[in-house]
């Protein structure tokens, strides 16, 4: 149950040193051109000349090949499976099983959903190895995001293994008083609430002190916040964003050409 | 302006510490549900919860970023769904303004108005993201609509359909009995203490009214279905 | 001029009937250690939240009387301005973790940030904190993987930081073992030591009678009677009111029942008192005994 929260990998290379703001914008532009581009290969394509070279840029390649053998080419595959399956469109029949038929259009169909579910995955995971949560929060702050949204979403990525933690514990203690966790379907929803009870009001009573804690910080305090870190945006970083910017308004009209 | 006032009203520093525990509250709950291999998700316990008490916009905040961050740091099939999450939180949230979770009898109502929305919520992402067919299980069943001749949407909305009620009203309920076991005391320090002031009724005509909504939402689901299917 | 000026004071929480704290009156001077004890469910947290500002403005509930800190009123100001001049520390370290920093150096920079302290001047001052408290070996470490002391002492140099005029600590010790609570009285006798203005609740009484200036001995929320360390807590309305008192005091009272305690002596609060006072009364030296 624990597993991969924030990725991170501290390394010094180009693409670590790029702005957060920049690399946030480089992942949501691969999705979006993936997503709108007319042309089935298009998401493939991004796999081969953006994303891996990426990872080499990174020095990140290890761990997001690991990555995308371990989690991302399987739930793309699935999908790959399912679709090619049972998605009802096409006529040229490649082969019949049971009621389903798989037919030429519907594997491309399933070939260009799943690749482009991969090119998501790939794109955030890279994101996610090179850039540090509090450098993107930090940046994003700067730029006139809320400072609770930093609080928020640094304090869920660090309270998420605390609690599953907590869970196991709990579920290890419960076993150990003759819960029973893997019975009949009645016993299995009887042992939800020994688990979620104290899981949950365990939680549930430490946000008043901790409300008092950030309080006592001038966590709502009215001057204008300032940041620790210091994140460089440099010239290049704005130019690369207008890039992707471009680049993603260029899929969008090639699409509505080819229409 | 007064747009921006009512969101503003939702947060206060007690809602911003509790979204990161309901957050991991949804997430975790999530993941024991798999283990316990039941076949519900339960995993927007925390985003109704925060929703009850917070208000619409806490809510819907809640969600987006419970499936956001869950997608991006353990299952990425989650990522798309977002709007989903955001929209039950809500929801929830207006059926709380509309006190909606005063009593249990009228939490399944909310709970029916939540599965509902997400029903209607996700097709289309379904639709335009997956082409009707997901990686989840229930897709089972819309493959096999597609395959008896129905239109897309129709088959996704249907199965949706079939699967949203006893997910988020078991949801609702399990949020309702959560908020029902903490102190007033701890409930008034949050911004909208007055949605779960307990009213107070005959148990008895509750009972009956119950039970009437009960039969009355299975007739409805019944007549959705047939007019989307027939 | 007192810092804390606290005039008829009585509290009562929201929903509740019974008062907290009823007609409190306390001044503290500038630089002073004041320790607050109580047995459980005197007031001791609810007279902390109050003079840290979250009775009544998060707490809500029903405050009457004056508080003032620094010359300015409670009631009339926001939590958020209030907490500038008052610092806040209680019992669980652990909930005292702000949770939205990954390193001991960032967590400390954490109230800095909120008040908007310039860059160079944060880095300057978190680096002072952290020689102040002794903790600058942990600066990079993650503040969820300390023990419970070292999270302690992290919280009080987070709050010490932001340089409040008041310090105002709940049991800061109250969770923690032996190590732990010698490392965290040990940054509070710097804090003592510097002249900050303390007002810390406790029943430890061997630390308090170590470094307070005064005592307040607070009962079913009221003052029941304060002054020097030496006379509220060998006084006997304390034993006879349920309050814990010094084992050096227990022991030296009991003593003196058998003549060996000298009566002259005060009765003692700190070991190094006992010691001198059992060493006059054991007359008898190992020579004599000897022979």
């Amino acid at each position: 149950m624990r597993e991969r929260l924030s990725f991170y990998v501290k390394r010094e290379s180009f693409l670590h040193h790029l702005n957060p703001l920049t690399k946030l914008t480089l992942a949501f532009g691969l999705v979006f051109a993936a997503f709108l581009s007319p042309w089935y290969w298009t998401p493939s394509f991004f796999v081969l000349f953006a994303i891996i070279p990426l990872s080499f840029i990174g020095k990140v390649q290890r761990e997001y090949f690991g990555a995308a053998l371990r989690l991302i080419l399987p739930a793309a595959g699935f999908l790959f499976l399912m679709q090619s399956f049972f998605q009802p469109i096409g006529v040229k029949v490649i082969f019949k099983f049971w009621f389903l038929d798989i037919t030429q259009e519907s594997l491309m169909f399933a070939f260009t959903n799943a690749s482009r579910i991969f090119v998501m995955v790939s794109s955030f995971t890279l994101f996610l190895l090179t850039t540090h949560p509090s450098e993107l929060m930090s940046d994003l702050t700067r730029r006139g995001l809320p400072s609770q949204f930093a609080y928020v979403i640094i304090s869920t990525i660090q309270i998420i293994p605390q609690m599953q933690a907590k869970a196991q514990t709990i579920i290890a203690a419960q076993r150990s008083r003759g819960l029973d966790t893997q019975g009949s379907f009645f016993n299995r929803i009887g042992a939800l609430v020994p688990l979620v009870g104290p899981l949950v009001f365990g939680s549930l009573v430490e946000v008043e002190e901790r409300a008092i804690a950030i309080e006592a910080r001038g966590f709502t305090s009215t001057s204008i916040k300032t940041s620790l870190r210091e994140i460089p945006d440099t010239r290049f970083d704005k130019m690369f964003r207008w890039f992707l910017i471009l680049l993603v308004i260029a899929v969008i009209a090639a699409r509505i050409w080819l229409s | 302006m007064k747009f921006f006032e009512d969101i503003k009203k939702d947060f206060n520093t007690m809602i911003w510490v509790l979204i990161p525990v309901a957050i991991a509250i949804n997430i975790v709950m999530g993941q024991i549900v798999v283990i316990l291999k039941l076949p519900i998700y339960l995993d927007s316990i925390g985003t109704v919860l925060v929703a009850v008490i917070g208000g619409p916009w806490a809510g819907a905040l809640t969600g987006a970023l419970s499936n956001t961050i869950w997608g991006l740091l353990i299952d990425p099939n989650a990522l798309p769904w977002w709007p989903v999450a955001f929209f039950i939180g809500l929801v929830a949230g207006f059926c709380a303004k509309g006190g909606l979770f005063k009593t249990w009898w009228k939490v399944l109502i909310a709970g029916f108005l939540i599965a509902l929305t997400a029903a209607i919520v996700s097709t289309p992402i379904a639709v335009y993201i997956y082409g009707g067919i997901t990686a989840s299980g229930s897709s089972f069943i819309t493959a096999y609509l597609l395959q008896t001749g129905q239109g897309v949407f129709q088959s996704v909305f249907s199965t949706n359909f079939l699967v949203e009620p006893v997910d988020k009203i078991s949801t609702s309920l399990l949020a309702f009995a959560i908020i029902q076991g903490l102190s007033s005391r701890f409930l008034a320090r949050f911004p909208r203490p007055e949605n779960v002031e307990i009213e107070q009724g005959a148990e008895r005509t509750q009972l009956f009214i119950a039970v009437g909504i009960v039969i009355l939402l299975v007739l409805i689901a019944a007549f959705v279905l047939v007019k989307i299917l027939g | 001029m007192a810092i804390v000026n606290l005039q008829n004071v009585t509290y009562k929480y929201p929903l509740t009937h019974t008062p907290v704290l009823s007609n409190i009156n306390l001044e503290v001077k500038e630089g002073e250690f004041v320790a607050v004890i109580g047995p459980n469910g005197a007031g001791k947290s609810t007279l902390c939240y109050t003079l840290a500002g979250f009775v009544p403005h998060f707490f809500k509930g029903e405050l009457e009387g004056k508080v003032e800190v620094a010359g300015v009123d409670l009631k009339s100001t926001p939590l958020n301005e209030w907490v500038r001049n008052v610092g806040l520390a209680f019992q669980n370290p652990f909930n005292q973790i702000s949770g939205a920093k990954y390193t001991v150096f960032e967590e400390i920079a954490f109230g800095l940030e909120n008040q908007g302290v310039p860059r160079d001047e944060m880095n300057r001052r978190v680096d002072q904190a952290l020689t102040m408290t002794g903790i600058r070996d942990l600066a990079d470490r993650s503040p969820y993987s300390l023990s419970g002391g070292q999270q302690q002492r992290v919280a009080l140099t987070s709050i010490l930081v932001m340089q409040p005029k008041i310090l105002v600590l709940d049991e800061p010790t109250s969770q923690m073992d032996p190590i732990g609570t010698r490392e965290v009285f040990g940054v509070i006798r710097q804090m003592a030591e510097r002249g900050m203005t303390v007002i810390m609740a406790e029943h430890k009484v061997e630390w308090i009678a170590e470094f307070a200036d005064r005592v307040v001995a607070l009962k079913d929320g009221k003052i029941l009677l304060q002054g020097v360390p030496a006379d509220v807590l060998t006084s006997h309305l304390l034993a006879e009111n349920g309050f814990g008192t010094s084992r050096y005091t227990s022991a030296a009272r009991e003593a003196l029942k058998f003549n060996l305690w000298p009566k002259h002596l005060h009765l003692p609060t700190t070991l190094q008192e006992a010691v001198d006072g059992f060493n006059l009364t054991s007359a008898p030296s190992p020579k004599e005994r000897g022979e």
